[in-house]
């Protein structure tokens, strides 16, 4: 119990996908902290967190530009980027990124995935 | 002895121990001297009565004396007397005897043994203390004590006279006087010492009419004994024996004593003074000494004997009167009621208790006149629920003799009535006739009324057992049912003996019968396992009910053991928790079924999934989904799903007509559930139209309606004949859940056929995007809520698959599913009015009436929004041909881009819509003062937004439909800032010639 449960910062600006999100972590045992725009997620500031899943298709910034901003100041943090635009998962700059999901996506697969990005973590919730 | 004692060591222990206890056992001085005193005094009264000259005594009292003393006294005091006597009889030689010392001291020693003798004779024929109580011991004493041991002296002094010739008297000559002398003596003496010795102290008090008595009886005996005695005055000395026994009956020793003694005082006197008949001349002086002596012997003799049988017999009597008190004392210590009956039955006699108890003093208190005392008494006495049955079982028993038991109530003298133990028994003589009844009662009040709150406290607790709500059972330690409490048999229907059956266990039978088939061994061989190692049980099974329905409990079991451990009893509970379980499964199966719809194709599969699966999660035989196009059932689709039971009717395809029942439930637009009774007397029911002879009966029938995203009903759910039972309330819930997935599916489904030809027209009407364009724009459009419903189905798998489940959140998730597929359906009803086109919807109208329309229907969100409109439209325009809606839509979309721009601006909102004729075509122009439009061309281009939350279509679309019709949409500075969107229609011309 002493154990902290993993944080994933979600961030989407549609507020069901955020909410359906939060709801599928949960139930995997990870806790989940939700944020309508790229901007609130940077104010927030990025440490406290195990994994990032970030929408591509947003105002202001989008995630690429967003995923970008937070290799850099945290280079190991795994990055999951989830789109409902078909026609931009087929773009050059999405080739080859493993954390990719295209909406609808596969919730058991996108929590495995998660689940193999953070190795340390043993806890029971991916059952 | 001191000198024996400090100086002479040897030999000390043999002698010394007699002599200590001689010295020990010596006399008080007081006692030797008063003995010294009677044996002189002894000595004087034998002189007085020698009648013989030279033959010393006719009667000799110091023998009497002397046995007395040693009768009376411990052996070892014995030398002290023999001591004192010798002393006592040489003083009466030197007084009165003057026989020479040897002589007399030969006569003493011979009188010493005669005491010793006789002493020790008594003692040892009836022990200490002599008390002369009884015939046998007064027989005892006359002939060892006054028979016997003379023997000793008579032989002892007739020999000593004959040596020493004393008087001339021979041994032969002297014995027999001198033997009778002693034994006379003895007799006289002796009782009167030893009463007097032993009853010094306790000394009984006569009451004066005794006293009366015996002085009479005194004067009596000195009267006749004066006459009787006198020298030939009466016939015989003997007249005098009826007041010496009567004082022997009356007083018995003491009166003999004092007789005695007053005889030989008589006597003595007499014979002193010469006047008595014994005193005669010479001749016949012998004889006359012989017959005094006979004469006092057989005196005392008789008095003796008298006394000791009068003794003995008011001993007995004192005896019996004892044994009657303690028996009577018995009767009323013993805690019982104890009554005595007549042979007839009347009581006569309670004893003391009972009386008490009643609070009578007589049992005579009972009678009544008219009636009998028995009756009388039971019917005073005994409580009057019991009377009439005691009466009747003691009536019973008096007649055949038997005894009798029972319990009943009397009334006590406080008038409280207290439960008695009643029997009673004959009493029968040797011929077997009864002598009388004894009827005894003991108060068993207390523990009839302690029964009594035990069985309260059982009835208490037994209502208890039978008020929890579960089922409760005990088993005894192998297994054995032997209770189940009422709610059990309730549920089960049972009696418990009703599955005993040959060869198989009672336990395995009862299991067999009441659990389901697929549960039954599993649970069989848990519980022997828990009965074998007396591990608590705990399992999940159905229970079949009394009505045949299986219903889902669970069930626990302990056992109780004693202090050592060992098992008592097993104990049970199972409560029913169907409900839940159903409850579980069906959120499980709706959860799975939402998925599932995921990976169907197509609408068929949708709802031939649905079908299958709301048979199976509600359980039912049949599952029907029907649906209609405007209420019209020709071009219902259908989706069937049938039992193994229902197989035959596989190939039935007859589409309904939407008249009966299935027509109430769409226009009702409500479900719809009935039990097969209600069914079959409900108007709208029409059987099984042209099938009702082949189809089984249905076991209900559930119906929910299929609704759209406007409320409009597009069909029906509906569910017959249910496995178990009719179908609930959840049921229903369950099945309007499923009824939405498929309005769901089938809304989409429509708008998606009707997407695809909208597509097609816009494809054909507008060369401005490409179909794969539109197609993207509007899938992202529709991923978003359906990413959101997978998630959340995923979600909500995991949550019913979590342990335990999370049914909360579950249920929290499914609805966010719903939420979201409407919003999905939404999504698509908003593009199909986008992309509506055909060419009949196109009239002719004023473009005025279009633009009322639009701005009314943003009215709310115009004032939400806090913005202020200058609407300036040209009268007179001429008519355009248009699609109405569409042109509504491309005014909406303006406007609404118009005011959004302006979102950021703090300054006055103004939206100008202005409308004038230029020309052929009519112009409408939209003008706003947000911050401008950077690209003018760029934004008609697909998917290219501003907004945050645009789907990049909106102009791409308006452009299209204004272009469909003919028209131009541009877009252009506003002065002094601002947008302005501007379109064109062209008038229509030969209208307008």
């Amino acid at each position: 119990m002493t154990k902290r449960r993993p944080v994933v910062a979600v961030v989407d600006d549609d507020p069901r996908l955020l909410e359906s999100l939060e709801d599928l972590l949960e139930s995997a045992g990870y806790a989940a902290r939700t944020f309508s725009s790229a901007h609130l997620f940077l104010v927030n500031g990025l440490s406290g967190f195990d994994a990032l899943i970030t929408d591509i298709g947003m105002p202001d910034m989008d995630g690429f530009e967003l995923r970008d901003l937070v290799i850099k100041s945290r280079p190991g943090l795994p990055v999951f980027m989830i789109t409902g635009r078909h026609e931009i998962a087929d773009q050059s700059r999405a080739q080859g990124i493993s954390g990719f999901f295209r909406k609808p996506f596969d919730g058991q697969l996108l929590l495995a995935a998660i689940g193999d990005a953070l190795p340390e973590s043993k806890h029971g919730g991916r059952t | 002895m001191r000198f024996n004692h400090s100086g002479i060591k040897v030999g000390r222990t043999r002698l010394e121990q007699p002599m200590m206890d001689v010295w020990s056992h010596r006399p008080q001085i007081l006692h030797l001297a008063l003995f010294f005193a009677a044996y002189v005094l002894g000595c004087g009264f034998a002189q007085a009565l020698a009648i013989v000259p030279g033959i010393t005594v006719s009667i000799w009292p110091p023998a009497g004396v002397f046995i007395a003393t040693l009768i009376l006294t411990s052996p070892y005091s014995w030398p002290w007397w023999v001591l004192a006597g010798c002393l006592a009889e040489m003083t009466g030689q030197i007084l009165w005897f003057h026989s020479p010392p040897l002589a007399g001291f030969l006569i003493y020693v011979g009188n010493a043994l005669c005491a010793i003798v006789g002493a020790t004779l008594v003692n040892r024929a009836f022990g200490r203390p002599v008390r002369l109580e009884t015939l046998r011991e007064v027989l005892a004493f006359v002939v060892l004590g006054a028979g016997v041991a003379p023997l000793m002296s008579a032989t002892v002094g007739s020999a000593t006279l004959a040596w020493f010739g004393v008087k001339s008297q021979t041994f032969a000559g002297v014995w027999p006087l001198f033997w009778i002398g002693d034994a006379t003596g003895i007799l006289l003496v002796a009782p009167l010492a030893l009463v007097v010795i032993q009853h010094w102290r306790n000394r009984t008090k006569f009451s004066a009419v005794r006293w009366v008595e015996a002085g009479s009886l005194g004067l009596i005996f000195l009267g006749l004994a004066a006459l009787s005695l006198k020298h030939d005055f009466l016939l015989s000395a003997y007249i005098i024996m009826p007041p010496i026994l009567w004082a022997a009956v009356r007083f018995e020793f003491k009166g003999v004593a004092v007789a005695l003694t007053l005889l030989a005082l008589v006597t003595m006197t007499l014979t002193i003074s010469g006047g008595s008949q014994f005193v005669g001349d010479p001749e016949t002086q012998r004889q006359k000494q012989v017959m005094l002596q006979l004469f006092l012997a057989i005196s005392a003799f008789s008095a003796l004997i008298v006394a000791a049988i009068s003794r003995q017999h008011q001993q007995a009597l004192l005896a019996l009167r004892d044994r009657e008190q303690e028996l009577s004392q018995l009767v009323d210590m013993v805690p019982v009621h104890i009554r005595r009956l007549t042979p007839e039955g009347k009581p006569t006699f309670f004893n003391k208790r009972l009386l008490d108890f009643f609070g009578m003093s007589d049992i005579a208190q009972l009678d009544k006149p008219d009636m009998n005392r028995l009756a009388a008494a039971i019917q005073t006495l005994v409580h009057p629920d019991d009377a009439p049955r005691l009466l009747a079982t003691v009536h019973t028993s008096l007649a055949t003799g038997e005894s009798f038991a029972m319990k009943y109530r009397m009334r006590r003298a406080d008038g409280a009535y207290r439960w008695v133990d009643g029997r009673g028994e004959a009493v029968r003589d040797q011929h077997g006739a009864i002598m009388q009844w004894y009827a005894i009662s003991i108060d068993v009040d207390d523990e009839m009324r302690a029964q009594e709150d035990l069985r309260d406290r059982e009835r208490e607790l037994s209502q208890l057992v039978d008020m929890v709500p579960s089922l409760l059972w005990r088993l005894s330690p192998n297994g054995e049912p032997n209770f189940f409490n009422k709610r059990t048999i309730d549920f089960l229907g049972l009696d418990v003996a009703d599955y005993d059956k040959p060869g198989a266990s009672r336990l395995k039978a009862t299991l067999t019968a009441i659990i389901h088939p697929d549960d039954a061994a599993g649970m069989i061989q848990t519980l022997n396992r828990c009965l074998v190692s007396g591990e608590h049980f705990s399992m999940q099974y159905r229970l079949r009910r009394a009505d045949g329905l299986y219903r889902w409990v669970s069930a626990r079991a302990e056992p109780l053991r004693d202090e050592s451990g060992h098992i008592v009893q097993w104990y049970g509970l199972a409560h029913d928790i169907d409900d839940q379980m159903r409850a579980e499964e069906a959120l499980r199966g709706l959860a799975i079924t939402a998925i599932a719809l995921n990976a169907c194709r197509s609408l068929d599969e949708v709802l031939r999934t649905i079908t299958d699966r709301a048979r199976e999660i509600i359980g039912a035989h049949m599952a029907v989904i029907g649906t209609t196009v405007d209420q019209r059932w020709a071009q219902a689709i259908q989706a069937v799903s049938l039992s193994q039971k229902y197989a035959a009717y596989r190939g039935f395809d007859a589409k309904p007509d939407g008249s009966g029942i299935y027509g109430l439930v769409c226009n009702l637009n409500r479900s719809l559930r009935l039990t097969e009774a209600e069914l079959k007397d409900h108007p709208a029911w029409r059987g099984y139209g042209g099938h009702a002879d082949q189809h089984p009966p249905l076991r209900g029938w559930l119906a929910a309606p299929l609704i759209d995203s406007n409320g409009q009903n597009i069909g029906l759910l509906q569910l017959s004949d249910k496995d178990q039972g009719e179908f609930t309330a959840e049921d229903e819930g369950i099945a309007v859940q499923l009824a939405q997935m498929a309005s769901l599916a089938i809304t989409e489904a429509r708008l998606h056929d009707k997407l695809r030809l909208a597509q097609e027209t816009l494809a054909r009407a507008s060369q401005a995007a490409s179909l794969a364009e539109l197609s993207a724009s509007v899938a992202h459009e529709v991923n978003q809520p359906l990413a959101a419903i997978v998630a959340n189905s995923h979600a909500c798998q995991r949550w019913l698959t979590a342990e335990p489940p999370n049914l909360d959140r579950a249920q929290k998730t499914v609805e966010r599913i719903i939420r979201d597929a409407n919003s999905a359906a939404d999504v698509v009803s908003r593009i199909r009015a986008l992309f509506k086109q055909s060419a009949e919807t196109r009239t002719s109208m004023p473009l005025d009436s279009v633009i009322a329309e639009a701005l009314n229907l943003m009215a709310e969100e115009t004032a939400r929004r806090r913005i202020r409109l200058d609407v300036d439209v040209e009268s007179d325009l001429p008519l355009v041909s248009l699609d109405r809606v569409q042109i509504q839509q491309v005014l909406v979309n303006l406007i609404r881009n118009g005011m959004e721009a302006m979102d950021a601006a703090a300054n006055d909102r103004l939206l100008g819509i202005r409308t004038r004729r230029l020309g052929d075509v009519v112009q409408t122009e939209i003008t706003d003062q947000g911050p401008g439009v950077a690209f003018s061309d760029r934004i008609f281009e697909p998917f290219f937004t501003t907004k945050g939350n645009g789907m990049g279509m909106g102009l791409a679309i308006c452009r299209s439909i204004v272009e469909a019709h003919g028209g131009r949409l541009w877009a252009d500075k506003n002065e002094p800032y601002g947008a302005m969107f501007a379109f064109t229609l062209p008038v229509e011309m030969n209208r307008s010639t």
